[in-house]
């Protein structure tokens, strides 16, 4: 950018010595207007170019993958299992923790509320595509130690170098599966409160995620809690940090809040309406 | 130095100017603001508070003096102290052209009209036989090779020329056009749009005095203007008033000098800043529907 702010400094002071800019001097850049005319003889015409006689000429161009008449290599070989499925397959787009880190210290996200989906896309650099297969945001290692925030975060895939990463500085992490109706209402909640519908509940993770969200090593949302501080401690002492004790931090409020599995919004239950209108909510009746 | 640049109607910074600190600037302009023989109010130093949006450039800044428009003699009212991300901003006159073809072409509906051959009247009817004339075989008088026959590939009426110009394109061109208008001293700022009189020939003086124009848009925040400048200018074609919010890239290239009041450069100044630095900037970049908000 340095570059940039001594040529606008530079090219003010030359405008001082030149004409005044008026309608009638300005022009397009050079070579930025395309002529979308067909030029006829020395002006580009003969054959337009177009080339003489096939398919560059006639502008039928094979289909990709066409061999004009062998079997095509994409169907030589009948068996090729590689990506069965995968289109079903839950996709989790990557953020690193050097990412997040650049988030928080640019002020688009705010560690003194826990971190979820919702807090991640309203930052407005993140996108999630619910329709796209993707399930929401996998934490990656890159700029692990340059990480120094103490956050409380959500996120639905982290490998366990994260995990340390996070609790090292004081931090909770939990990994969550959000089904994907919820997903659509946590990447543009503001959008969906609009819809004028309660919120409804969130659903559990299908049979093959259970396993993984169930493991304490995972720091996942159903896991024992009791065996997820065990695990916290097995961590510290396998990376060899201490752990920060989260019961004396002065945020601990902050820090130990969760949703509960059917809840998909962090203070709203399932079943509340939000008029973003008037700014209200109405809850159930108890 | 710092005579030549008291004695300017307003100075764009050179690199040696730079150098002197801001309080001792201030202090001087104050002195020489005081001495001045017609002075009733205390100068009017108006610094920028910084603190929402910093300055890409720090090394730029930009002041302006505060003119009166009380009466036909210049007096420096005051300092502004403008902000150089609005004001001194990379002058990309190519953007400031794309600004100004877009505000020519997105209203412009062409009416040219030229008939096919099925809409010419009449050539329903062969010719001549197709053999045995000694002549070419034609199908219809109407066809294009016949003088008064239809137009192949002809305008056609209405064509539209609509389009929108990228959201941040425009911002640019604004910024970029309000940098230049300040470098090339065609940008003034006043205090109010509060002229003493509703006669023309006092704007007219004024104008002449000031070395302003020929033609001068003035633009002050509110959309209502005193009554007295619309009088004014009600009959002088080269001198128009318009709201902040009307302010556009054509309409400042139009005019050969640009006069805002002091509401209006700080009403611009926040309006393009936040704009600048939105955080939700992505959903400028989306395709223009015709019912959005």
């Amino acid at each position: 950018m340095a570059h940039l702010r001594e040529t606008s400094d530079k090219a003010l002071k030359l405008l001082r010595t030149l004409p005044r800019v008026q309608i009638g001097n300005l022009r397009p850049n050079p070579n930025s207007k395309q002529n979308d005319k067909r030029g006829r003889a020395q002006h580009g015409g003969d054959k337009h170019g177009a080339g003489n006689k096939g398919s560059g000429q006639r502008q039928n161009f094979m289909r990709l993958g066409y061999e004009t008449g062998n079997q095509p290599f994409y169907l030589r070989f009948p068996y090729e299992p590689y990506y069965k499925g995968h289109h079903m397959k839950r996709q989790y787009p990557p953020i690193s923790l050097l990412q997040l880190q650049v988030l928080i210290d640019t002020n688009r996200i705010d560690i003194s509320q826990p971190v979820d989906i919702s807090t991640l896309c309203n930052s407005g650099l993140l996108k999630l595509k619910p329709a796209e297969m993707e399930y929401g945001f996998q934490l990656t290692d890159e700029g692990l130690d340059n990480f120094k925030a103490k956050i409380n975060i959500e996120v639905q895939h982290a490998n366990e170098a994260v995990i340390a990463a996070i609790e090292r500085n004081g931090g909770v992490i939990r990994t969550a599966y959000y089904d994907p109706r919820s997903l659509h209402m946590l990447a543009n909640a503001k959008k969906w409160f609009e819809k004028g519908v309660p919120i409804p509940y969130r659903m559990m993770p299908p049979q093959d995620a259970v396993d993984y969200y169930t493991d304490a090593k995972n720091r996942g949302y159903l896991a024992n809690p009791e065996e997820i501080s065990k695990d916290r401690l097995v961590l510290a002492q396998k990376y060899g940090y201490q752990l920060p004790r989260i019961e004396d931090d002065s945020a601990y409020e902050m820090l130990s809040a969760t949703k509960d599995p059917r809840q998909v919004f962090y203070g709203l239950e399932p079943g509340w309406l939000i008029n973003v209108v008037d700014k209200t909510i109405m809850r159930r009746k108890k | 130095m710092l005579k030549n640049i008291l004695n300017k109607s307003r100075q764009v910074w050179t690199p040696l100017a730079r150098g002197l600190s801001k309080t001792n600037t201030q202090s001087n302009v104050a002195a020489e603001s005081a001495a001045a023989t017609n002075i009733t109010k205390p100068a009017l130093i108006l610094p920028q508070d910084y603190a929402d949006y910093a300055p890409l450039n720090r090394n730029a800044p930009r002041q302006a003096w505060i003119e009166n428009i009380d009466a036909v003699a210049e007096r420096k009212m005051g300092l502004i102290e403008l902000h150089p991300d609005v004001f001194a901003a990379q002058p990309r006159v190519d953007v400031i052209q794309e600004n100004i073809e877009w505000q020519r072409k997105y209203r412009y509906v062409s009416l040219a009209h030229a008939k096919t051959r099925a809409e010419v009247r009449g050539g329903g009817r062969k010719p001549w036989p197709q053999k045995g004339m000694g002549r070419a075989r034609h199908g219809s008088i109407r066809s294009p090779l016949f003088k008064g026959g239809g137009v192949i590939h002809g305008p056609r009426s209405p064509t539209t020329h609509f389009y929108m110009l990228p959201f941040y394109k425009r911002v640019m061109g604004l910024t970029s056009t309000l940098s230049v208008k300040l470098a090339q001293d065609d940008l003034h700022v006043i205090e109010n749009v509060d002229i003493p009189t509703r006669d023309a020939q006092f704007i007219k003086d004024l104008i002449a005095e000031r070395n302003w124009g020929p033609s001068v848009l003035i633009v002050d925040k509110e959309y209502m203007f005193p009554e007295n400048i619309c009088y004014a200018t009600d009959d002088l074609g080269y001198v128009n008033l318009m709201p902040a919010f009307g302010l556009n890239v054509y309409s400042m290239l139009k005019h050969d000098t640009l006069v805002l009041t002091v509401d209006a450069v700080k009403h611009l100044e926040q309006r393009l800043l936040y704009q600048q630095h939105r955080t939700d900037a992505t959903s400028k970049g989306g395709k223009f529907k015709l019912d959005q908000v």
